[in-house]
């Protein structure tokens, strides 16, 4: 088993550039976030793993403001989602897993909307349209409606989307589901290009091998709970050599079942 | 408030651009509800085409008498096309179904009134053609009226003149002392019906409340797909949401009452009556009301299939309801009552009578504010319930 500790990582973490306390949300009488704590450092990429319902999405939802929590709280940029929401909602940008997108639209028609409901003016967003669709490698089809993209451009216009607030955190909930591999490795790159430009990512997925090669540290979280908390390095450490046991192995050991089950 | 009224203004923008990259919800929008109006207005162009005079048999068992004179009269004063016919054969006539009915005058008619005796005039009429029978009802009152009118006034001269009978040179009363008189008024050339004064009010006012409901699909959708969460997080208000949303779908309403009102206008000779801006007035009214309710109904709805059902269900009822149709006031009374549940009928109400009977913007002041309070009442709703999550919050 894994001994990492949630609360004694949160507590080292305190000061990170997010914090979560305690959060739990229920619907419908059922516990979908159950206690969880933990913490985001800046330019940090960070894995929220588990399989389907574990309650990775809720949580992302209660991050970024769209869903208050039952019980606990969370800051980020020292900003409280509760009390704070409208600073917190001008740093953080969200890319929802479902592609939420108009889809008679053109991609820069979507960019250019998204941003000028953040606040950016005309002129500046149609620039920053131009300067995201660029980044994710879709600029020459920036005129091209949504609907005619494929599944893998569609995701890549959702990241861009995100982008066009500038945030500083980024919430990626589940971004390669249904990708082809080519769009999955321009993903990929995207992410860390945005690390490496300064931003915090907060990424969710339920492909192992994903968290392994992008994340900086991992959550695990199974039926609401957050059940392990450690660098990818860390994690497979608890069971073996790190160079040969994987994330799933890892999640196996944690839960006694196979991620996919 | 300024954030809001950007935010809205953007979002109607964003909407209305969607609005006409979708060829469906355009055609469904504008093309539609025309093939409609050109197929009603050509189904229903021969109604009323002009003015039909009604035709009325009398026939009198009379030899000679006053019953002639009558009848002579009323045959040169051209008041009604008339028939006249031998008692007998106008009765076969009626049991045959040939004739609707007759007005009779019997054989003692000339006697009976000069004598100072009752008399009466008999009326035969077809069981079942209620119609003919109170049109001939009609005309045998106008002859007894005019009749005992004249006996009056002839009794009153024979008594001022000392003599207890009324002189036998009666019998010429009717032609020649012009005291019985028929006077018929025309007013204006009869013009043909144009039932496109109905049809375009009709379906525009179906189509624009059909249109903004199911724009409520649209919103669920986007609701379901979590755009207006990612917007949310955006720092986007939920009334700016709600306000942009009314707007967009104003809008769209707006580009339908352009197209229908001027290809009535123009392709249908349509005749908006003596105050064209009442017209367009009311045809906004009713593009704002239909705006709240798609809005609202977004709001009560939880999924985009339930949206979509209860879109086209509402528009299907109301709009015959409301008298979109057929006009309201063809239909019985209790289908006028009801219709006042609707907004369409009384949209429809107020079209009728300002582009059907003459009727100036002070007579649809009623129908008017009930719209709006129509209006209003959806927007209430709307704001109460709308909310930007798929799941509860």
């Amino acid at each position: 088993m894994v001994t990492n500790s949630p609360s004694t990582h949160l507590a080292h973490e305190d000061s990170g550039f997010l914090t979560a306390r305690g959060l739990s949300r229920s619907f419908d009488g059922a516990l979908v976030v159950d206690d969880v704590s933990f913490s985001i450092g800046r330019q940090e990429i960070f894995g929220l793993l588990g399989p389907n319902g574990a309650g990775k999405t809720t949580t992302i939802r209660m991050l970024s403001t769209v869903l208050a929590p039952d019980a606990g709280d969370v800051t980020i940029g020292g900003h409280s989602v509760l009390r704070e929401a409208d600073e917190v909602r001008k740093i953080i940008g969200v890319c929802p897993q479902e592609l939420a997108l108009y889809e008679e639209l053109s991609a820069r028609d979507n960019l250019v909307f998204f941003g000028r409901m953040a606040g950016l003016g005309r002129r500046e967003a149609k620039d920053a349209a131009a300067e995201n669709l660029g980044f994710v490698g879709l600029l020459d089809r920036a005129s091209d409606a949504v609907r005619k993209f494929s599944g893998g451009m569609k995701r890549r216009v959702n990241i861009a989307v995100a982008l066009m607030s500038r945030p500083q955190l980024l919430f990626l909930d589940e971004p390669t589901v249904g990708v082809d591999p080519q769009s999955r490795n321009h993903i990929f790159e995207t992410i860390l290009r945005l690390r490496d430009e300064g931003m915090t990512l907060l990424y969710t997925t339920h492909y192992m091998e994903e968290a392994d090669r992008l994340c900086d540290n991992i959550g695990v979280m199974d039926h609401g709970r957050l059940i392990a908390l450690d660098t990818p390095v860390g994690l497979k450490s608890a069971i073996g050599d790190p160079d040969e046991v994987t994330l799933e192995q890892v999640f196996l050991n944690l839960t006694g079942r196979s991620l996919r089950d | 408030m300024r954030l809001v009224l950007r935010q809205s203004l953007i979002i109607a923008a964003k909407d209305t651009r969607v609005f006409l990259k979708d060829w469906f919800g355009l055609g469904f929008a504008l093309l539609f509800p025309l093939m409609f109006v050109l197929g009603f207005s050509l189904a229903l162009r021969n109604i009323g085409p002009g003015d039909e005079r009604l035709t009325i048999t009398v026939a009198t068992q009379e030899e000679e008498g006053v019953s002639h004179q009558i009848i002579g009269a009323l045959a040169e004063e051209s008041i009604v096309d008339l028939t006249v016919m031998e008692y007998g054969a106008a009765v076969r006539a009626v049991e045959d179904g040939d004739i609707g009915g007759f007005v009779a005058f019997p054989a003692d008619f000339t006697s009976d009134l000069q004598g100072g005796l009752p008399t009466k005039l008999e009326v035969v009429a077809q069981i079942g053609d209620p119609e003919t029978e109170a049109a001939i009802l009609g005309f045998a009152n106008a002859v007894a009226v005019a009749s005992s009118n004249t006996r009056t006034a002839v009794q009153a001269i024979v008594q001022l003149a000392g003599e207890e009978a009324l002189p036998q040179d009666m019998a010429a009363f009717g032609r020649d002392s012009d005291l019985l008189r028929f006077e018929t008024e025309q007013i204006g050339p009869v013009e043909a019906f144009n039932a496109g004064d109905f049809t375009v009010p009709g379906y525009l006012t179906m189509f624009v409340f059909f249109a903004a409901a199911l724009a409520a699909e649209a919103i669920t959708r986007e609701r379901a797909n979590h755009t207006m969460e990612r917007l949310m997080a955006n720092g986007t208000r939920r009334e700016s949401v709600v306000v942009g949303k009314y707007l967009g779908s104003v809008y769209r309403g707006a580009m339908q009452l352009a197209v229908l009102w001027g290809v009535g206008l123009v392709a249908f000779r349509i005749d908006l009556g003596f105050s064209p801006a009442t017209v367009i007035m009311v045809s906004v009214l009713m593009v704002l009301t239909s705006a709240a309710f798609g809005v609202m109904l977004a709001g009560l709805v939880r999924t985009t299939a339930s949206a979509s059902s209860a879109a086209v269900l509402a528009s299907l009822v109301l709009a015959p309801v409301g008298g979109c149709w057929w006009p309201l006031f063809v239909t019985p009374e209790w289908m006028q009552t009801l219709a006042r549940i609707t907004p369409h009928g009384w949209a429809n109400s107020a079209f009728n009578k300002l582009m059907l009977f003459g009727a100036g913007g002070g007579d649809v002041v009623l129908e008017m504010a009930a719209l709006a309070a129509f209006g209003v009442g959806f927007l209430v709703i709307a704001f109460a319930r709308f909310r930007l999550s798929p799941h509860a919050s």
